[in-house]
């Protein structure tokens, strides 16, 4: 399913900037409206407009179901381990990289949360895409 | 430290997530996946045993204020829960080894335990509220993921209760820290005064608490999703996953003003519910819905020390139910995998001692005799009954020991064979009788004595029960319209117990 070639153009010329504003509102999260899961929801609608407008065909081809498997359970296990290395610091999901920085670990948060988010999203997408292009 | 018990199958269940994406090579992965699913379920047994010298541990997570940040805690009230889910997780992950195909399967059952550990230590409603929606989450896939027949559209009924009964118990947490301005139990505690918007909340998230428990009238989802789960899963969903609800209960009982009125309406439903989920135990053909339908009593049984004030009964009750359900589901199940069969009259478990022992052993704790586990439970909640109570509980154990007399006649008559394994279930039946002499070692002559009656009801009442047909609760044959219907119970239950705590 293609949609034509203005849809396409403009999504194409979308989709960095989608990118772009998710790293952003991960990176500045702590600081200003914004977050990890806006981030992601913003991430994975970056992937979602390309799979909407050139098809799942074209598009898993460049971004494949096993990377973004690998992406949300990579950022899924960081998420942890950063909480538990809080513990050699004083406590589960202890800030210990307050005062290095500005937020600490919260930016590794969100940063976490994005990339799990946006992957577990397209993820979603995906798997239903595959369940109706298959019929 | 605490946190720990959730963070490690948390962590474990990602990694094989990874290692089923990442690990290319097929006998790598046969040897990974297993490894790390065991060590996931058991790693929490180190953090248990070496935090319960300290008993009672309350911790902030992260170092944050009370206010601010999400408490933990590990006492008391959490403890047996805890530790009983540990035991079941435990069995059950040593029962499904080498059992499933894919990663994916194992890394759900570790979810589930990440989520269920999650709820049974957090003091902070809204934690709690997540974590109970992990193991809901987890719930619905293992129940999904079961080969058989009608498996799927029972977990769709699953799914869509489950889930509304979640946005309502959300919607009434939104009430409460409008008007408290905390989700943390004890800040909610010393802040909530009564008033019609804090009634109507708990109204609401008692009944959605209900539901999510299985208790009577909402039971409607329960008996096909426990009964059409595979073997593992109905014995997680039906020993651990109810009793997230039952300590969410425990927790609103104890943060928020709750009117005799509604203690009132809660002890009928937990007679009815024990009521009916004896009737329905007593009519079925199907060992799993039998056992299914146990639970639904079996909550009732814990309903009513929640609402009758005996907390700890409850809490030891549920402790009991963890076990020895747990080891039923196990072992009929595993019966019924060997057999191909779940009909009780084909079902036999006269060709292996190892199945006779367990189902033996598991059916005196279900029916609450003295030296088992249950005892305890069920003499505290005893306690707290008076006059008509009382004489009803007596009545309500017959009636258990009544199915659990049926159970065991059908299984000890001749039938299909089958080799089955039965040391993962064993072993729970032991511990069974392990806590209940740790608990509480005296005999009650009591129970012997109502034992040896349901025995003689039963057998003069066999042919009667078994032209009952069985119960179920399905008011319209189209599957859409059945939803409807319960839906509309469920919203009328809803009402009906808002207003009930409106009344002083």
């Amino acid at each position: 399913m293609k949609m034509s070639l203005v849809v396409r153009t403009t999504t194409k010329l979308m989709s960095p900037f989608l990118v772009a504003y998710a790293a952003y509102l991960m990176i500045y999260g702590q600081m200003s409206p914004g977050g990890g899961f806006q981030a992601g929801v913003i991430l994975a609608v970056s992937v979602i407009l390309l799979v909407v407008s050139h098809g799942y065909r074209s598009v898993k081809k460049r971004f494949r179901l096993k990377e973004v498997g690998a992406i949300e359970g990579i950022s899924a296990l960081g998420l942890v381990l950063i909480g538990i290395t809080g513990i050699i610091f004083g406590g589960f999901f202890y800030n210990f990289l307050r005062g290095y920085w500005s937020g600490g670990t919260i930016p590794l948060f969100n940063i976490g949360v994005g990339l799990k988010v946006g992957a577990a999203f397209v993820m979603v997408f995906y798997i239903m895409l595959r369940w109706v292009e298959s019929d | 430290m605490i946190p720990l018990l959730v963070a490690l199958p948390l962590l474990f269940a990602f990694l094989l997530v990874l290692v089923d994406i990442l690990v290319r090579s097929r006998r790598y992965k046969a040897r990974l996946t297993p490894a790390l699913y065991l060590l996931g379920s058991l790693l929490p047994w180190s953090v248990l045993l070496a935090s319960c010298r300290d008993m009672p541990l309350d911790e902030m997570v992260g170092g944050w204020t009370r206010a601010g940040g999400i408490e933990v805690a590990l006492d008391g009230y959490s403890f047996y829960f805890i530790l009983g889910t540990v035991i079941l997780f435990s069995a059950v992950s040593l029962y499904t080894i080498g059992r499933f195909r894919a990663g994916k399967e194992y890394s759900v059952i570790l979810l589930m335990e990440a989520g269920v550990l999650g709820a049974f230590i957090s003091r902070d409603l809204f934690n709690y509220y997540i974590y109970m929606e992990i193991a809901s989450v987890s719930a619905f896939v293992l129940t999904a993921l079961s080969d058989e027949k009608g498996a799927k559209k029972a977990a769709f009924r699953y799914l869509i209760f489950s889930l509304t009964a979640s946005y309502l118990f959300i919607f009434a947490l939104g009430i409460i820290y409008l008007k408290t301005g905390y989700l943390n139990l004890e800040l909610v505690r010393q802040n909530a005064v009564p008033s019609k918007e804090i009634s109507t909340a708990v109204g609401i998230a008692f009944s959605a608490l209900l539901l999510k428990a299985g208790i009577f009238p909402l039971h409607f989802w329960l008996p096909d999703a426990h009964s059409k789960a595979s073997t593992p899963a109905s014995a997680l969903l039906s020993g651990v996953v109810v009793k997230v609800s039952v300590y969410g209960m425990i927790l609103l009982l104890y943060a928020l003003p709750v009117t005799a009125a509604l203690r009132r309406a809660l002890l009928i439903v937990a007679f009815a519910s024990i009521f009916a989920g004896i009737v329905g135990a007593l009519s079925q053909r199907n060992a799993k819905r039998l056992l299914a339908y146990s639970t639904v009593s079996q909550l009732g049984y814990i309903l009513l020390g929640i609402s009758s004030g005996s907390i700890y009964g409850a809490i030891y009750y549920s402790f009991a139910h963890m076990l020895f359900k747990g080891g039923l589901f196990l072992g009929i199940g595993s019966l019924a995998d060997a057999q191909g069969t779940k009909n009780l009259d084909e079902l036999s478990y006269r060709g292996s001692r190892g199945a006779t022992a367990t189902v033996v052993l598991l059916s005196l704790a279900l029916t609450g005799t003295a030296p088992f586990v249950g005892a305890y439970g069920k003499k505290l909640i005893l306690a707290h009954l008076t006059g008509i109570g009382s004489f009803l509980f007596y009545t309500a154990a017959l009636g258990t020991m009544a199915y659990a007399v049926k159970l065991n006649y059908h299984l000890a008559a001749p039938g299909r064979r089958g080799s089955i394994r039965t040391a993962v279930p064993l072993t729970l039946a032991a511990l069974t009788l392990a806590f209940g002499l740790y608990l509480n070692p005296v005999l009650n002559p009591m129970d012997w004595l109502l034992l040896i009656l349901a025995l003689g009801m039963f057998l003069t009442l066999r042919k009667t029960l078994s032209g009952l047909k069985p119960f179920s609760f399905r008011p319209a044959e189209e599957f859409g319209r059945e939803i409807n219907m319960h839906m509309t119970i469920f919203f009328l239950f809803v009402l009906g117990m808002m207003l009930i705590q409106r009344l002083q």
